[in-house]
């Protein structure tokens, strides 16, 4: 029989669908219902992984996603290829279907042969910070032996190798009303809040099946009705309201501000034919006006030596195998318990037909009904005992016990044979979301918790997470929470535990591994000599025990590394606080938070309306800022170097066209923009006609360079302003900042027209002869319309803002049109061009062109630490302005000093020999290691024009260098070259003097 | 003025193409080609003249922030504090033009024609699809025909505005994004359209 361990009825599974699942390779049986643990457990076996330290075999600690052991790697659809298997998949809640490839994780060569585990008797090595006190010495260990060994022992899992082959989906929702879990206290509350219609309710858990704790219930009656009988009649009524969306599998991970709640939900893991193209799993990011939260309880493990053994469970987990799943964690079972709750799993324990005995360490006075309902039903019951140890390694096979005295001293140990264990250490609200939400947490000592205290946003707990465990009282805190004063009957619940901390032993406490935090490998011990060596505050523990880390977050652990540490410190636990619940509150895939900005759709792509017509003409492109640029257009044959050298070319010779759509242009109106003009830029701008143009310099406040680009005036009140591409968005909102801020007064209204007027340039001797044919309403003539002026007009009958500029150096200009007749008037020009043999050219070529004439560009010459006058454009600057931004900091005493690095021209002494761009450069490479600086490589190309390389350069002093040779570092060493001007080409026939 | 001789291309042109299951489609696209546009920003203190104005000339009340009014040949609508984006139908590029002279003293005017493109998104599931781009509330009851957001959808930022209801029921939004955008915009569109199925409708 392949499900030795599974009953024959009952459960929350459906018989009438089997499935298999592949487990290291070997095959597990069991029924649609199922998660991957409670198939490896109806196997027979509990062996889920290996511990992250000392390698130590585990089993399955809980039914919930708190589980910290039993940690999967799960390959969803192995038949379709890699890219489908994902880490760290607790066994416990993955949700079983035939096809499922899993293994455990952290073992090798195998989980029942692990050669790690021989850490686990090097363990006094692995003692709390054995990072800090292992790794130190020898120094040379640190980057060849050390950091090797600690990155192949570190983390969990291994980490995907090749791209997510899924999609994942996204979506945003808004609800009056969102309820985080359907259990007792989440259902009543979602049917509570949308009684009436009117509100907006999201019901959303994480299981795959809606009834919380309810489905491990098989007892209990509410108003005379079986808890699971009420659990669908609950589900249905809510499935029936077209105010609820119900989201099961779906977990709330995170919750920020405003309300603002993030979850996933899973879409496809579970299904047997999953459709191409559904999404695997979708990110919800909700807006709730109220969020309700009722997301229960975690069962705290006792700490006692080996009681991580596998088949040592906690006892609400066994109760959930034994109902839920219909299958038996053993056949003879010890509860060991500080409280009542585990009665209940012992009762139904016995019920199954499962030898069972009670170990608690109450005193029998101290116990409720449970006790007299365990013992009529005829369980064994030890009260006032301690358990000294787990026996067995890779399966529990007994516990010993002892008797405690009055004062605390260990009786005589016996031994109960068993072959599985149910722990219960009592219980912790899941308080992850509220504090999340940064609600303040207020100490509960009757319940040996921290409940929800101070709200901070709108939201409130109902149930278990809000410190109430009684069935009847859950369900009418969920109703109340939901706005309802229904109240219903239901059976009592055992509730009560007596805390604590580290169960009592006579064994030497050095010698005993008693695991207080299992996903860490954390034990009382470790944190017993984090306090030992000093650290008081309890984020400092964390960090140096790592109690509390990793996927589970500490979900079983922290209250019990609480307790401990208060209990060493000998200070109320409220005193010692707790670590911060930070998001997610389970792991969640990446695949999910990107969704569909991936790979080419990482972010939006910007386009020109000529990028068709560049792509049809074989551009190469590059991104600028988000921007889709023509880099260069290679013929046939040419790799970018001969591509760029003929571009340069002909635009020297006859004429060049290029795409420049994507400068930033702003449109400054309004009866004070003049004046607004002058006090952004550096130069003047009160005497530039209307119809002129010029090249203007903006500064931050700093003092330091900013933006350029050419200003045209084209009415008394009007400016069209260029920017760089990069540099639009953060020149609008300088602009817009100022006049917002510190010049309300000014009336002075900015748009941005960027996107209104694509740009042609039309570069090049035979410029003129291209553009003319087509433009109507301008006088071409070279005195009515001289070099640095705009005209408006048309051109083939579109309305232009026709600007003759230039910045190659060569006769220019700049046709804007609107965006819609770009492409038509790029094809015209081009068409017409064609008689002069017209070369597309790209960004490349715009740069090499600008630098053989010496022209920089913001943010390539410039690095946010230079002045005008460091670019050498002291010129640029107003003596007569009263102010203008970045005035007062050009006047500080290292904005004068002779030593700040000045653009100059750098020649390599090989004409050949491009030097690399941020090369540094030094003037002797023979002083000794540091060799002193005096500045770097700005730009550098090979220029055809010139016949040679050439580069600028911010040098020290550079302008009282020139014909000094230098050393430029190059990948093998250095080379020399010698500073030159920044001029390198002059410019036959027309002047420019952009 | 001469005549146009050459052939506009709209942002969409050769994007704009149906995707899924179209009969009948979850959701209905047109791109808005022919819609004039032109920000107005009011004069410093002429906040109350621009309001006048546009009642005289246009019929219909300035909106308030984050709404939309239509008036005589033409809508208006809120992008920012005393900023409007209005919009005429066939409008040219002699809307912006008129509109300036119009406004004369009392708005700074900027043609924006071409710097938007602008799609009126339409049928059954259309809420279903902007509410994986968009992170406002746009319920029938909330988001109401009139009302007008500034937001993001999909990383891109856009305007948008819900118009009356179609004559079938079905809610009707245009959404503008500047034009750049549009290839990003439309991939968007078309994969988180096309489980409902997207079917194209002539443009105007």
């Amino acid at each position: 029989m392949s499900q030795p361990f599974r009953r024959s009825s009952g459960g929350h599974i459906d018989r009438t669908q089997p499935i298999t699942v592949s487990f290291n390779g070997k095959t597990l049986h069991g029924y649609r219902g199922d998660t991957i643990a409670s198939m490896l457990i109806a196997s027979g076996s509990h062996l889920a992984g290996r511990s992250f330290k000392y390698h130590r075999p585990r089993g399955i600690l809980s039914h919930g996603s708190d589980e910290p052991n039993a940690l999967l790697s799960v390959d969803w659809r192995p038949e379709k290829g890699e890219g489908r298997r994902d880490p760290n998949n607790r066994a416990s809640v993955v949700e079983a279907r035939s096809g499922l490839k899993t293994a455990t994780q952290n073992h090798w060569p195998s989980l029942e042969t692990d050669i790690g585990a021989v850490n686990d008797l090097l363990s006094p090595v692995f003692v709390a910070g054995f990072y800090y006190k292992t790794f130190m010495w020898p120094r040379k260990f640190w980057d060849k032996v050390y950091e090797p060994f600690i990155r192949k022992a570190a983390g969990l899992g291994d980490a995907p190798e090749v791209p997510d082959a899924d999609r994942y989906a996204n979506r945003h929702a808004h609800a009056d009303i969102l309820v985080v879990g359907a259990g007792p206290a989440g259902l009543s509350a979602a049917l509570a809040a949308s009684e009436d219609g009117s509100k907006r309710v999201i019901l959303a858990d994480e299981g795959f099946k809606l009834g919380g704790a309810l489905l491990n219930d098989v007892t209990s009656e509410i108003d005379g009705k079986p808890a699971a009988v009420w659990v669908e009649e609950m589900v249905a009524q809510l499935d029936a309201r077209e105010n609820v969306i119900v989201l099961p599998r779906t977990t709330v991970f995170g919750y920020y501000n405003h309300n603002h709640i993030a979850m996933v939900e899973r879409v496809a893991d579970h299904r047997d034919n999953a459709p191409d193209g559904l999404a695997r799993e979708r990110l919800w990011q909700v807006r709730a006006s109220k969020v309700i939260i009722a997301a229960g309880s975690h069962e705290r493990p006792l700490v006692f030596e080996n009681n991580d053994r596998p088949g040592i469970m906690l006892a609400e987990s066994a109760r959930a195998f034994i109902n839920r799943y219909a299958v038996l964690p053993g056949k003879s079972l010890v509860v060991a318990t500080c409280g009542a709750s585990a009665y209940r799993t012992a009762l139904d324990a016995k019920a199954a037909g499962m030898d069972v005995k009670i170990v608690d360490i109450r005193l029998g006075e101290d116990c409720g009904p449970e006790l007299a309902e365990a013992r009529s039903a005829g369980i064994d019951v030890l009260t006032g005992h301690t358990v000294v140890k787990a026996l067995g390694t890779k399966r529990v096979t007994g516990v010993v016990v002892a008797p405690l005295g009055n004062d605390g001293s260990v009786g005589t140990r016996r031994t109960l044979t068993c072959d599985c264990v149910a722990m219960s250490g009592g219980w912790t609200p899941s308080v992850h979301l509220f504090s999340q939400s940064r609600g303040k947490l207020a100490f509960d000592a009757s319940l040996d918790a921290f409940l929800p205290g101070q709200s901070a946003q709108e939201e409130v707990s109902a149930g278990a997470c809000h410190g109430i465990y009684d069935l009847s009282e859950i369900i009418a805190d969920g109703y109340k929470a939901g706005g309802s004063d229904t109240s219903v009957s239901a059976t009592a619940t055992f509730t009560g535990f007596q805390p604590v901390r580290v169960l009592p032993t006579d064994a030497d406490p050095k010698k005993v591994k008693a695991f207080i935090d299992f996903q860490n490998d954390v034990t009382a011990k470790d944190i017993k000599l984090a306090v030992r060596e000093g650290f008081e505050s309890i984020e400092h523990v964390k960090r140096y025990t790592t109690t509390g880390m990793a996927t589970d977050q500490g979900k079983t652990s922290n209250m019990n590394a609480l307790g401990l540490v208060a209990g060493l410190l000998d200070r109320p636990l409220p005193a010692i606080g707790t670590t911060t619940f930070r998001p997610p509150y389970t792991p969640v895939t990446f695949g999910a938070l990107v969704g569909p900005s991936r790979e080419d759709r990482f972010e939006p792509v910007r386009t020109t309306a000529i990028d068709p017509w560049a792509v049809a003409n074989g551009a190469e492109f590059e991104p600028v800022g988000q921007w889709r640029r023509a880099h260069y257009f290679p013929k046939a044959g040419e790799d970018m170097h001969a591509a760029v050298a003929r571009e340069c070319k002909a635009v020297r010779t006859s004429v060049g066209i290029f795409d420049a759509s994507t400068l930033g242009k702003i449109e400054v109106v309004g009866p004070d923009a003049a004046e607004f003009m002058n006090r952004i830029y550096t130069n003047a701008w009160a005497k530039l006609k209307v119809g002129g143009c010029r090249y203007g310099l903006m500064l931050g406040e700093n003092g330091f360079v900013m933006d350029d680009g050419v200003v045209a005036r084209l009415a008394e009140d009007r400016f069209h302003v260029t920017t760089t591409t990069g540099g639009a968005p953060r020149v609008f909102q300088h602009m817009e900042d100022y006049l917002q801020t510190e010049w309300p007064d000014l009336d002075v209204f900015i748009t941005s027209i960027t996107e209104q007027w694509a740009a042609i340039a039309v570069q090049g001797p035979n410029a003129r002869k291209v553009v003319e044919p087509f433009v109507s309403d301008i006088d071409m003539s070279e005195g009515a319309f001289p070099h640095m002026a705009v005209r408006e007009g048309f051109i083939c009958g579109v309305p232009t803002r026709l600007f003759r500029v230039s910045f190659t150096g060569e006769t220019g200009f700049e046709v804007n049109v609107p965006v819609d007749y770009a492409e038509a008037v790029w094809k015209t020009l081009y068409e017409e061009g064609r008689k002069y043999d017209i070369t597309p050219y790209g960004t490349e070529t715009m740069h090499v062109l600008r630098c053989e004439m010496g022209f920089i560009i913001v943010g390539q010459e410039t690095d946010g630490t230079a002045t005008p006058d460091d670019v050498g454009l002291s010129g640029l600057v107003s003596k007569k302005k009263p102010d203008f931004v970045g005035m007062r900091s050009l006047a500080r005493p290292d904005m004068l000093l002779p030593d700040r690095k000045q653009l100059v021209g750098i020649l390599a002494k090989d004409p050949n020999e491009v030097l690399e761009e941020g090369a540094q450069v030094v003037e002797d490479p023979s002083l000794p290691v540091p060799v002193p600086m005096i500045g770097h490589v700005t730009s550098s190309y090979f220029s055809s024009n010139c016949g040679r390389s050439i580069a600028m350069a911010m040098i020290k002093g550079g302008r009282a260098r020139i014909d000094q040779t230098v050393w430029v570092t190059t990948p093998k060493g250095f080379t020399e070259a010698t500073i030159s001007t920044s001029v390198f080409h002059t410019v036959q026939g027309e002047k420019v003097d952009a | 003025m001469s005549e146009i001789s050459v052939k506009a291309v709209h942002a969409f042109d050769g994007l704009i193409t149906p995707v899924g299951e179209t009969r009948p489609a979850g959701v209905v696209v047109s791109e808005r080609t022919e819609l004039a546009l032109a920000a107005v920003l009011a004069r410093k203190r002429r906040a109350g003249d621009l309001a006048a104005l546009v009642a005289n000339e246009f019929g219909c009340h300035l909106p308030a922030p984050a709404r939309r009014t239509e008036g005589r040949d033409i809508s208006v609508v809120s992008t920012g504090p005393g900023a409007w984006l209005a919009c005429r139908e066939a409008g040219g590029y002699g809307f912006a033009e008129n509109l300036a002279e119009t406004m004369q003293g009392v708005a700074s005017v900027t043609d924006q024609s071409d710097a938007f493109a602008v799609l009126r998104l339409t049928g059954p599931r259309v809420r279903n699809v902007l509410a994986k781009g968009i992170h406002l509330d746009l319920d029938a009851n909330v988001f109401l025909p009139g009302h007008a957001a500034v937001t993001q959808c999909g990383h891109v930022g856009v305007s948008l505005w819900r118009l009356d209801d179609l004559a079938g029921g079905d809610a009707a939004f245009e959404i503008a994004m500047f034009r750049s955008y549009a290839e990003s915009f439309w991939h968007w569109l078309s994969v988180s359209a096309a489980v409902y199925g997207l079917a194209v409708a002539a443009g105007g």
